[in-house]
């Protein structure tokens, strides 16, 4: 008992140690608060009135829609750190506590007891209360309801913990943690999608989706439903249907929690080992662009592609224009003459300010700064990968706006992406150097958050104003690309987009050629700053 | 900022004079100097936290000096940076590679990123994959390399230039014996052909048996300077005594203690 109790208060004082040591995640918290409280408080009263209404109206759909419900809720907790990307935090790697002689259940309890005073966690509370209160036609029946929707409950962080140690043990391989990773953050994308699709008219497909599952009662068999099965007959007064998902479901906990002991013991001894990361180990892979600005592109190319969270990046951003362009086309904001496409346009090539040009650096800035390269050849090579890893999303923003709009816009279209890209990335050069983003700390991991920091607020405001800046400079060129199209002259885009491209590649160079010697005198600062010896 | 004028004799490869790094009020470099002639194999000496990685930072351009001058091979290191980055290799005791690139191609990119021609590049990484064993493994990303793997990587991206000098922290490592052995062999070898070697290590008897010269820093001042005979006779340490001896004594290190109350 003694080591449980410190167990559990080891882990509390490891959480509130990361609030203390990190401001911005404590400001967060502060931040997250209200919104926390009216979400769960939103969450409790639909629980409430939801269930009221069906048991009144339906009282044979119930059942069936809760369990499927709680289902696909349940799921989604237990994969969150999947979507999250693999956030594994030092509080969750129960193997690090496997060489203390601590018998493994123990460890299993403590980090689900530890579970239940997660921020979030906790919030869920009420929603529990509510939704016993909502099934219980009596007030006698409350205590027992609450009981089914409390044994739920814990059945999913079960759950939870069971999927974050398969995780764990996955990402044990190089190779399956990264394909873990770009899938979980290409399934968060998905996900993230829904809002979208329901504007789009999907809302009434979802609702004869759960109709559907809901009809044959499969998720009877679904152990993320038995407790709230066990709630639901315990709120009818059902004694012995609520025995009888209460066993289950408690069974289910102690599988889950016997599961979880188990892999803990398999990690812990190898048994789960899941071969090598290698692969390709003998075969020849030579950098093949020319030159050392070639070179630097072409690290840069090959680095964003191995990477699953950039690379999870770049599939994003090839559907986020499709994505807008349907967002777009449901509030009939696409007008006949095509103008949209040139403003979708524009926004594509701002969006290369804040592109962070040191951003895939990380630690290797150190590396990258050590090797005799002029500055500005430096900067362009950063700035055309960073612009290369944008083109196939404005590539599939092109083609589609050749569908939609017509394609005698498309190299209008282009030259203005290109244009306010060029003069985005080249003032982002200057936010790069003076505001670094300080990157995690050797052996902490760069998507699990607490050892990354932020830019602050004031560079946050300066940013704001550096943005209108770039705005202000990209608009002669993308005006001179718009022009044939307002004078109606499409023949002047022979003269026009071709201007538009020199100046804009002009005040490119100039932007880089400033930046370039602030790097030259602020090297050691920016190192200091990225690395965090600040 | 670095005050220009710093002057080194034509044969001192490093020239150093009151060197100083303060990180808020504390000094991790206090103000330290000294030279290191051409082709000498320096040993730089300290215990932890003594401000040797901050020195070689400082000497390589990663971090900027509170105070005082350098010069590389006749350049100043204030003005000359990119200058001084040409003709240096760096092996710094953290190694920050790019992991996602596969040890050849990592080889590639630094060759390249000192302006040797593809082919020159390529010849040369193929003769230090296999120099250092690394070879077999030239395809594997460098994530799933060993640390020992990574510390040859980095060697050879801080020799594939053909550097004057080389700044070396902490270079074995985590290495190997018989990768080890390779390595310090070769050491000796630059060092035999007028290559500067500015080396720190914990591994005192490795020091012992490659410097010609060492500075021991504690606490960010240099405590002595010379070779292990003069830094001998300077402390009236007997003349059979180890570097860890003299070590143990210059840096003031009680290594007395009483048994843990506990134990047995």
């Amino acid at each position: 008992m003694d080591r449980l109790i410190a167990l559990v208060l080891v882990r509390f004082k490891l959480e509130l140690r990361g609030f203390s040591r990190a401001r911005e995640r404590t400001l967060g918290l502060v931040l997250a608060i209200p919104g926390v409280a009216i979400l769960s408080g939103a969450l409790s009263l639909v629980a409430f009135f939801g269930t009221r209404t069906l048991q009144a109206r339906n009282p044979e759909l119930l059942l069936p829609v809760l369990s499927v419900l709680v289902t696909g809720l349940g799921l989604l907790w237990a994969l969150s750190p999947v979507l999250t990307g693999l956030a594994f935090t030092e509080t969750h790697d129960l193997t690090r506590l496997l060489h203390f002689p601590i018998p493994l259940g123990t460890l299993v309890a403590s980090s689900l007891i530890a579970n239940l005073a997660q921020p979030l966690v906790a919030a869920q509370m009420p929603v529990l209360l509510a939704l016993a209160l909502g099934l219980s036609t009596r007030l006698a029946a409350f205590p027992f309801a609450l009981a089914g929707v409390v044994l739920a409950f814990v059945f999913i962080l079960a759950a939870s913990q069971l999927a974050g140690l398969a995780l764990h043990a996955v990402s044990r391989n190089r190779r399956y943690h990264d394909l873990a990773l770009f899938l979980g953050l290409a399934l968060s994308f998905a996900l993230s999608l829904v809002p979208v699709l329901l504007m789009a008219g999907a809302g009434r497909g979802l609702g004869r989706a759960v109709r559907l599952l809901a009809a044959g009662d499969l998720f009877a068999l679904s152990p993320f439903a038995w407790g709230v099965r066990a709630a639901v007959h315990a709120g009818r007064g059902e004694a012995a249907p609520f025995l009888g998902f209460s066993a289950l479901c408690a069974g289910a906990i102690v599988a889950a929690l016997g599961l979880c002991v188990a892999m803990i013991h398999r990690i812990y001894r190898g048994e789960l080992k899941l071969g090598g990361a290698g692969g390709g180990a003998a075969t020849r892979a030579r950098m093949v662009l020319p030159g050392r600005l070639g070179a630097l592109v072409e690290k840069d190319l090959r680095a964003i592609w191995r990477e699953p969270v950039m690379r999870a990046a770049f599939v994003m951003g090839l559907a986020s224009p499709l994505l807008f362009l349907l967002f777009l086309s449901q509030t009939r904001a696409m007008s006949a003459s095509g103008t949209w496409l040139l403003g979708l346009a524009s926004f594509v090539g701002i969006a290369g300010f804040g592109a962070n040009a040191f951003g895939m650096e990380r630690r290797g800035l150190a590396t990258l700064l050590g090797f005799p390269l002029p500055r500005f050849w430096l900067l362009v090579g950063k700035n055309l990968a960073s612009i290369a890893f944008r083109l196939p999303s404005l590539l599939t923003l092109l083609v589609a706006g050749a569908f939609l709009a017509s394609p005698a816009l498309v190299p209008a279209a282009a030259t203005i992406a290109i244009s306010t890209l060029l003069i985005a990335s080249g003032a982002d050069n200057y936010m790069s150097i003076l505001f670094p983003l300080t990157v995690p700390a050797p052996g902490q991991s760069a998507y699990g958050g607490g050892g990354a920091g932020g830019r602050g607020l004031g560079s946050a405001f300066l940013a704001a104003f550096a943005l209108a800046g770039v705005m202000l400079a990209s608009a002669p060129f993308a005006f001179l690309a718009w022009l044939p199209l307002l004078l109606e002259s499409p023949r002047l885009w022979l003269v026009s987009l071709p201007l538009a491209l020199a100046g804009a590649t002009a005040a490119y160079l100039m932007l880089v050629s400033g930046a370039a010697r602030l790097l030259s005198r602020r090297e050691p600062e920016l190192l200091e700053r990225v690395l965090g010896e600040a | 900022m670095y005050a220009s004028g710093v002057n080194g004799s034509g044969a001192d490869a490093i020239v150093v004079r009151g060197l100083t790094k303060r990180f808020r009020d504390q000094a991790a470099v206090d103000g330290i100097s000294f030279r290191v002639a051409r082709g000498r194999f320096f040993g730089f000496l300290g215990p932890n936290g003594a401000g040797k990685s901050t020195t070689i930072k400082m000497l390589t351009g990663l971090l900027r000096p509170t105070a005082g001058e350098a010069c590389i091979e006749g350049l100043d290191l204030a003005r000359d940076l990119l200058a001084i980055k040409r003709i240096i290799g760096v092996l710094p005791e953290e190694l920050a590679l790019y992991e996602r690139l596969t040890g050849e191609e990592y080889l590639h990119f630094a060759g390249r990123m000192h302006g040797l021609s593809k082919d020159e590049t390529r010849r040369r990484t193929d003769e230090l994959l296999d120099f250092l064993s690394l070879a077999e493994d030239r395809g594997k990303l460098i994530v799933d390399y060993s640390q020992g793997m990574k510390k040859k990587t980095a060697l050879a991206a801080a020799l594939i230039h053909n550097p004057k000098v080389l700044f070396l922290d902490e270079p074995l490592n985590g290495i190997d014996p018989v990768s080890g052995r390779v390595v310090t062999n070769l050491l000796r070898r630059l060092a035999a052909k007028g290559v500067t070697l500015f080396f720190t290590s914990h591994v005192l008897d490795v020091v012992e048996r490659l410097c010609d010269e060492v500075a021991i820093i504690d606490r960010g001042r240099l405590v002595a300077q010379g070779s292990l005979a003069e830094i001998r006779e300077g402390r009236s340490v007997s003349g059979d005594a180890s570097l860890e001896d003299v070590f143990l004594k210059l840096v003031a290190a009680d290594v007395s203690r009483e048994d843990l109350s506990w134990i047995g």
